[in-house]
């Protein structure tokens, strides 16, 4: 049986997960009412793909609120999101799909079950990690514009808003749940491949679909909090390879649009080449040039 | 990437965010997130 190659400290991170999980779903009685929150919380659109249609969620999903924006009959910029995905992606760029995103979490769970073989990489791979910026640009954007009232990405793709919207609020709303149809059941589906698959892949949705991590990845290279690499003191050992969930190789695309920042290849390196950055000063290593 | 290119490509996204976060305030986007965000998205749980 294939394991997730261990980290020390890992546990900090699934912590900070969490909490950051109950931070933005505080009103968990509501899971067992059936209902959502109505609170004025959900002014604020949350940094994490977190469905709004989650009973305990006090805060609002960007990308639905990014799509309802797009939507209405009388077509607007969507100001207010944006000025949120802005601020987000330049403090913490994809930061926030290690620790902050609720559909994050239950792919790490879901992939440190030991299953007879973990991929790290694939033929392909590098091509199928591009639909992300496809489902943004036509789901998200493109779609909804031209049919309006269809939140495209939300109604055909979005597993978090099935997990954590769609199957606890039928299984306690008894009129929500005479309505379901054929696309309640094409959602689970695609939950179930995506749980499915990250038994073997870690963060197959991350990786290929999700729109919000392919706008925070824009941000990856200049944001607030970042990585950096030593080339001087690196040794080639390839630990930081081996424990990257995203399948990347953090000592030459440390600053790729694929890193989530999980922090995993910074605590493996035994030399201490890879740290993180935060802020405007300096980097404490000099850029790699491995 | 340059520290300079980083610090001014940083700032000006910062300012942007903020003042498209203000501009949506004050145009009435944040109400419309918020009505959209407490009724049930029929959409998003399969059933709209």
């Amino acid at each position: 049986m294939a394991k997730e190659k261990r980290v020390k400290g890992e546990w900090k991170r699934l912590t900070v997960q969490a909490a950051a999980f109950l931070l933005q779903n505080p009103k968990l009685h509501n899971f067992f009412l059936g209902t959502i929150d109505t609170g004025k919380t959900k002014v604020l659109c949350a940094p994490g793909l977190n469905c709004y249609s989650c009973p305990a969620a006090a805060g609002a999903c960007p990308i639905g609120s990014l799509q309802s924006a797009l939507t209405p009959r009388k077509p607007s910029f969507p100001f207010y999101v944006l000025g949120f995905l802005l601020l987000f992606g330049v403090l913490f760029g994809r930061w926030i799909c290690s620790h902050v995103c609720p559909f994050g979490l239950v792919q790490d769970l879901v992939y440190k079950i030991p299953f007879p073989k973990k991929v790290r990489t694939f033929k392909g791979d590098r091509v199928l990690r591009l639909l992300k910026y496809a489902v943004l640009l036509v789901l998200v954007i493109a779609l909804p514009l031209f049919d309006t009232l269809k939140p495209y990405f939300c109604k055909y793709l979005c597993p978090s808003g099935t997990l954590f919207g769609a199957i606890p609020l039928t299984l306690t709303n008894p009129m929500l749940r005479g309505q379901i149809g054929f696309l309640f059941w094409w959602k689970v589906g695609v939950l179930v491949t995506l749980l499915l698959l990250s038994l073997l892949i870690a963060r197959p949705f991350c990786r290929y679909l999700c729109p919000l991590g392919a706008i925070y990845g824009l941000f990856n290279r200049f944001a607030l909090l970042g990585l950096t690499c030593d080339a001087s003191t690196c040794v080639n050992c390839g630990a930081c390879e081996t424990v990257c969930p995203m399948g990347i190789d953090p000592r030459t695309q440390f600053d790729s649009t694929e890193c989530i920042r999980c922090g995993r290849c910074v605590r493996a390196c035994p030399t201490g080449s890879l740290a993180r950055r935060f802020g405007f000063r300096p980097d404490a290593h000099k850029k790699s040039t491995i | 990437m340059k520290r300079s290119v980083r610090i001014g490509l940083l700032t000006a996204l910062a300012i942007t965010g903020a003042a498209f976060l203000l501009y949506g305030i004050f145009t009435g986007q944040a109400i419309a997130v918020l009505q959209k965000a407490i009724r049930v998205c029929l959409e998003c749980i399969g059933i709209g």
